[in-house]
């Protein structure tokens, strides 16, 4: 073995390593010949675009078999999330708190909701139309301009006192602030009649608020969700909810559940399935 | 003599320990287990495991949501690390296990006088004082001086590397303890006589246990697999440490934070290094280790399994490994004619003409004139099995003579001995006198042999076809050729003569007086000459004609004469029929040995040539000769030629038996000790331990260590290939910003679960053509792991990352996310602040439903990476020929490799696929099937790939 270990000296090595980059003798350029270089490059050229060719080739394919319209499987979309405006998040979710004395600390989220509601403005929901039914609105046919089908109209000033019009502060400054709940799109063709309730810590009771729509239910108009495609110009319902009667300077838990048949918020992994959680605390 | 007491052994016993040799010092069990835990890839995932808990540390300090992902990870590394530690540790402890059991195997047992009775003990409870009993055949228990000795020879050879056996006495004749005839060595052996000795030295005190602690001074070397694999190992972690720094400076540039490029390191570090290579190969060392165990190669140390494939020069003896270790009858000489007998293994008949009554006359001969027995109770036996009390010759002759007429105790009872002399060194002949069976024939038979030239000139006649005739000049002639000859096959003669004594002179009645030699020694009639040899093994001659196929020189190393060394070599094969040596140039030339100009291929060299030579002079000879045989050479010669063939570059297998082998053993690339013949101390030093004593399984070991480097490279590239399919995602994810496409967890489960059968498998790979045509693998060139496999497993097969890709974007575009929309949405898409994000049909998906889509992108990868290991493990079946010329089926290991892989994942995904922390999710039945068509691509440009290799072999 002693052959193989041989030491050698740093400037050997070097040298060594200089005659396989350039070894002027045998013409080889780290090994090869310089046309030997180029041909195995142009092999690699080669493999790679015949290689890439065919991952376009599968991306097309698969571009032509999925469906345009409606996703192919909702495996991870059982139950649509439900999200909270506004949305600060802290290190464990969402937590909102605020001082009702000290503007800084409401302003954000005011101006949180005014963005958020600007998508519900009359002039945002131009292409919508009126719907009155309370039933589902099922659209077989593509009835829209542009081969889409049609979506309900959602302003916000059906919101009423949480609708930023009437009062532009939300409630925040007087300690009865507005929240806004927005179910996830989900692309289903059934979805069954939504409601809210309210609980709140570990011993769940009721909390008193105002819902606005009143009774706090998504209308079955909106539903089903055709998918952007077909209905570009959707736009989620939405419930607002005005706490009244907020015992101040305590934190609470606050649990707001979607209920309707499909809707599960049990999955303990997920605490927006269906459900969304959040901390909320008025300081004075 | 009473011996000493069992109390006062006893006590003798506690204060001087046993008596064995204390084998050299191991390297402590936790040094061993240390090594494990940091060599080879260890370091990286070590540096792994930190970096994951400092990511962890600083995480936790920003109070930042799951900082626990890291903490599990660098738990996770950790572990993959200690177990494959552990595992290697419990491999390599359970072939040494192997050695260790074996040498309890044969329990050496002494004759001891204790409290005055003769009692059998275990040699290694004898103490200093004992007294005990030896006789031709034992192993000599103990350092003893001999207090009674009657024609007690021993063979020092495996001490001094005499190979004559020398005679012992009680006479203190020499200072020197190594020179004087009364003291008998541990180790040595009883060849003949009995004596009776009282232990003086045990254990670690005795010569031989000098020796050996000497013997530990000669250091280990690295075997050639393992420097191959340290090779292989450089080259990944070069490749691994090269594009995670790269990529941690291309992820800081791309603004990334610096605790994310840690994590991308992290992912790259586990991606590039194969996790579960190095067990495999351990494994398939151990299965290949078990595989010659089975065919009497057993191997101590694994990587040595490899070693004895790769060799290129076998340094062996003669004696025991090239030929049978006993004496046969190998020529005949009688009515003026040799005659060759049968000299295998196993003869039942001799084929020879036994018609000629001369025959009768010799053979009578050889079964009077001898004093060897067959110990009784053996019948059953066959006669070569039989063990024999009496020298080699006699042995040889009795033998020989059972063989052809059977029965020969029982012959000899019939025809009553009536007087003898026995065999002395002043004389050189033996003698006996017989009744004969005839009734009607009174007359005595005296029956004599001896050293041919002795019994010659006691004869005036010699008998041809059955008659006597008078020896004349010209009979004289005949003899002095037929001597010459059979001597010059290095073959050991014996001349053999009778004479009836005449009836009148010597009636039955005759006293016969072996002091006075009261009857005639002179003017005899000789009847033959017999000469025997210890024969070459049967196998013996085709194993070296493999080895010569396979490039291998075969270098025999000797103690005994030059003649009969080459001889043997010569009918082995070491020396081919065709060539020859300086010195038969210069006879058949009839010229001075300095004038032969002409190179020989063929050199004996002898001992005493050897001491005075340069090593230059020495380099010259191994170099210029093809064929060359060591004869008359010491233990310690052996080593200087080992040490040339390793100047030559050359991986250098001996076998030795041996004490004094033991340097040349450990110096050696790869000892072999003899199972049968060789000490503890020779098994000690050696790699190897051939159970049969036989130069044959040397050759199936070869073969089998060569198979193992072709299939441990087509291991390493079925392992290096995925290397790309996980590195890719990682790279992808920190250029392009699409979700991972696969986690570290899902890699390791890669890497240690649906990877390691089927790279054991392949171990089980049947040669592709025969490797024993081959030349020995030149060990600065032929590496394990090339740039040509290397390059094709990274840079073409490698494109399997390809097909999980399709796999990655099918899934997630039947999700909801297209391909398009999932370029840069990394940000957005890991963030836990945003439970609405939006896929390109409009829909909105939480973090957790992001996250629970991603783990179903990486059971989708993985899955996809399975299936296309499954084309990858086929096309590595074979390197050049087409898997149809290899057989699809032939290797069911490989099979079993595919569906333990396919089921493995099945597990994994639908079994597992509900427990978070693991990642996996139940995949939909159909994105197993995405990959295939790439999978079937893969075996296509494979077959395509061999095709041209065949086609055009040689070109790079």
């Amino acid at each position: 073995m002693a052959t193989l270990n041989e030491k050698k000296t740093c400037s050997e090595r070097m040298e060594n390593f200089r005659r396989f980059v350039w070894n002027p003798e045998t013409k080889l350029f780290m090994g090869r010949t310089l046309i030997n270089w180029v041909w195995i490059s142009l092999y690699y050229l080669a493999f790679y675009v015949v290689m890439s060719g065919l991952f376009a080739l599968s991306i097309y394919c698969l571009m032509r078999t999925v469906n345009p319209y409606e996703p192919d499987y909702q495996d991870q979309l059982k139950s649509p999330g439900v999200t909270l405006r506004p949305d600060v998040y802290g290190d464990r979710g969402l937590q909102i708190y605020y001082n009702v004395s000290d503007n800084k600390t409401w302003e954000g989220l005011v101006t949180t909701l005014q963005t958020f509601l600007t998508a519900y403005t009359p002039a945002a929901q131009h292409l919508n139309i009126n719907c009155t039914s309370d039933t589902y609105f099922f659209q077989d046919a593509f009835d829209g301009p542009n081969k889409t089908k049609l979506s309900c109209k959602f302003t916000s000033d059906m919101l009423q006192n949480c609708s930023g019009i009437t009062d532009p502060t939300f409630g925040f400054p007087e300690g009865n602030p507005c929240f806004i709940i927005k179910m996830n799109r989900v692309s289903t063709s059934s979805r069954e009649a939504c409601s809210l309730l309210y609980k709140q810590g570990d011993e769940p009771r009721l909390l008193e608020v105002d819902y606005y729509p009143v009774n706090g239910t998504f209308n079955l108009h909106y539903f089903p969700y055709y998918g952007k495609k077909s209905q570009p110009s959707y736009s989620n319902p939405l419930v607002a909810v005005k706490f009244l009667n907020i015992t101040r300077n305590v934190e609470h838990r606050i649990v707001c559940k979607v209920i309707g048949a499909g809707i599960t918020f049990d999955n303990v992994h997920d605490p927006y399935e269906g459900k969304v959680e959040f901390k909320f605390k008025i300081e004075d | 003599s009473q011996g000493l007491s069992s109390a006062k052994a006893a006590e003798i016993l506690v204060r001087d320990g046993p008596n064995l040799l204390t084998p050299p010092k191991a390297t402590p069990e936790i040094v061993k287990f240390l090594k494990q835990m940091i060599g080879g890839f260890s370091i990286l995932l070590w540096i792994g495991v930190v970096f994951s808990w400092i990511s962890f540390g600083i995480q936790l300090a920003q109070g930042a949501e799951s900082p626990f992902d890291n903490l599990y990870l660098g738990v996770v590394l950790a572990l993959v690390v200690i177990l494959t530690g552990i595992f290697a540790y419990y491999q390599e402890a359970k072939s040494t296990n192997i050695m260790a059991s074996f040498s309890k195997m044969i329990p050496q047992q002494a004759l001891v006088i204790r409290d005055g009775e003769k009692k059998e003990l275990p040699a290694d409870q004898l103490v200093v004082g004992d007294v005990v009993e030896i006789k031709g055949g034992d192993k000599i228990p103990a350092d003893i001086r001999l207090i009674f000795a009657q024609g007690c020879k021993v063979d020092n050879s495996s001490l001094t590397g005499e190979s004559e056996p020398q005679s012992r006495s009680c006479d203190f004749t020499h200072e020197n303890p190594l020179e004087t005839r009364n003291i008998a060595f541990y180790s040595t052996t009883c060849v003949e006589g009995t004596a009776t000795g009282i232990v003086i030295n045990t254990g670690d005190r005795t010569i031989i246990g000098r020796i050996a602690s000497l013997t530990s001074g000669v250091g280990n070397e690295k075997t050639p697999i393992a420097i191959e694999i340290e090779h292989f190992v450089y080259l990944v972690a070069g490749v691994a440490v090269s594009i995670g720094v790269l990529f941690f400076i291309i992820s800081v540039s791309m603004r990334y934070k610096i605790l994310d490029s840690i994590i991308f390191l992290i992912g790259i570090i586990v991606a590039n290094v194969p996790e579960g290579l190095l067990a495999t190969v351990t494994v398939s060392l151990s299965l290949t280790a078990k595989r010659m165990a089975k065919k009497n190669c057993l191997v101590k140390n694994l990587e040595a399994v490899e070693t004895l494939g790769s060799t290129s020069i076998i340094c062996s003896d003669k004696t025991g490994t090239l030929t049978q270790n006993r004496m046969t009858v190998a020529h005949l000489w009688f009515d003026n004619q040799i005659y060759s007998a049968d000299t295998s293994e196993d003869q039942t008949t001799q084929p020879f003409d036994q018609s000629s009554p001369s025959w009768t006359a010799l053979s009578k001969i050889v079964t009077l004139c001898n004093r060897a027995e067959f110990r009784p109770g053996q019948e059953n036996l066959p006669i070569m099995k039989r063990v024999v009390v009496g020298d080699a010759s006699e042995t040889a002759l009795l033998k020989f003579a059972e063989v052809i007429l059977g029965d020969v105790m029982n012959i000899r009872a019939q025809k009553k001995k009536v007087a003898e002399i026995p065999f002395n060194s002043t004389n050189k002949f033996q003698l006996s006198i017989h009744e004969t069976d005839d009734p009607n024939d009174k007359r005595f038979l005296l029956v004599m042999k001896g050293a041919p030239e002795r019994i010659l000139e006691r004869c005036s006649t010699i008998m041809i076809n059955g008659k006597e005739e008078p020896l004349d000049s010209e009979k004289a002639e005949a003899f002095q050729t037929a001597y010459m000859e059979l001597g010059g096959m290095g073959e050991r003669v014996l001349g053999f003569c009778h004479l009836y004594l005449p009836e009148n002179e010597f009636p039955d009645t005759y006293l016969f007086d072996t002091d006075s030699m009261n009857f005639p020694t002179s003017n005899l009639c000789f009847v033959g000459l017999l000469s025997m040899i210890d024969p070459p093994r049967s196998t013996v001659p085709d194993a070296v004609s493999k080895c010569r196929s396979a490039g291998i020189k075969v270098i025999m190393v000797t103690g005994d004469h030059p003649i009969t060394a080459k001889a043997i070599a010569k009918s082995v094969g070491i020396i081919s029929a065709t060539s020859e040596t300086v010195e038969d140039i210069a006879k058949r030339l009839n010229i001075p040995v300095e004038q032969v100009n002409r190179e020989a291929t063929a050199a004996v060299v002898n001992g005493m040539e050897l001491k005075d030579m340069s090593s230059q002079q020495l380099d010259e000879i191994l170099c210029n000769h093809s064929e060359i045989v060591f004869a008359r050479t010491s233990p310690q010669q052996k080593l200087i030629i080992v040490e040339g063939c390793q100047r030559q570059g050359a991986v250098v297998a001996v076998t030795g038996d041996g004490v004094n082998d033991s340097p040349a053993l450990k110096k050696a690339d790869i000892g072999i000790a003899m199972g049968i013949a060789g000490s503890d101390a020779a098994k000690n030093a050696a790699d190897m331990v051939l159970l049969d004593d036989n130069f044959a399984s040397i050759v199936t070991g070869v073969e089998e260590g060569r198979l193992i480097f072709d299939n441990l490279k087509k291991t390493i590239a079925y392992t290096l290939t995925k290397n790309i399919a996980e590195l890719c995602p990682f790279l992808i994810y920190i250029i392009t910003s699409i979700p991972l496409p696969i986690g570290t967890i899902t890699i390791l489960f890669i890497d240690l679960g649906t990877d390691i059968i089927p790279s054991v498998a392949l171990a089980y790979e049947k040669a592709e053509s025969d490797i024993m045509n081959r030349r020995p693998r030149n060990k600065r060139k032929d590496r394990l792991v090339n740039e040509q496999l290397a390059v094709y497993s990274y840079l073409q097969i490698g494109a399997l990352a390809l097909g999980a890709f399709v796999t990655y974007f099918t899934v997630y575009a039947e999700q909801g996310f297209l391909p398009s929309t999932l370029l840069g949405v990394r940000v957005n898409w890991e963030n836990n602040a945003i439970n609405d994000f939006e896929d390109s049909y409009g829909q909105e998906w939480t973090k957790y439903q992001r996250t629970y889509l991603q783990w179903t992108g990486y059971t989708a990868f993985f899955v996809s990476i399975t299936i296309q290991q499954v084309a990858d493990l086929i096309i590595r079946k074979t390197r050049r020929n087409s898997i149809f010329q290899q057989g699809l089926f032939r290797n069911k290991v490989v099979w079993v490799g595919i569906f333990s892989q396919i089921g493995i994942a099945l597990i994994l995904t639908y079994g597992l696929g509900h427990v978070t922390a693991l990642n996996f999710t139940p995949l939909r039945f159909q994105y197993w099937f995405v990959a295939v068509p790439f999978a079937i691509l893969i075996w296509v440009y494979d077959e395509v790939r061999k095709l041209f290799i065949r086609r055009y072999p040689g070109s790079k």
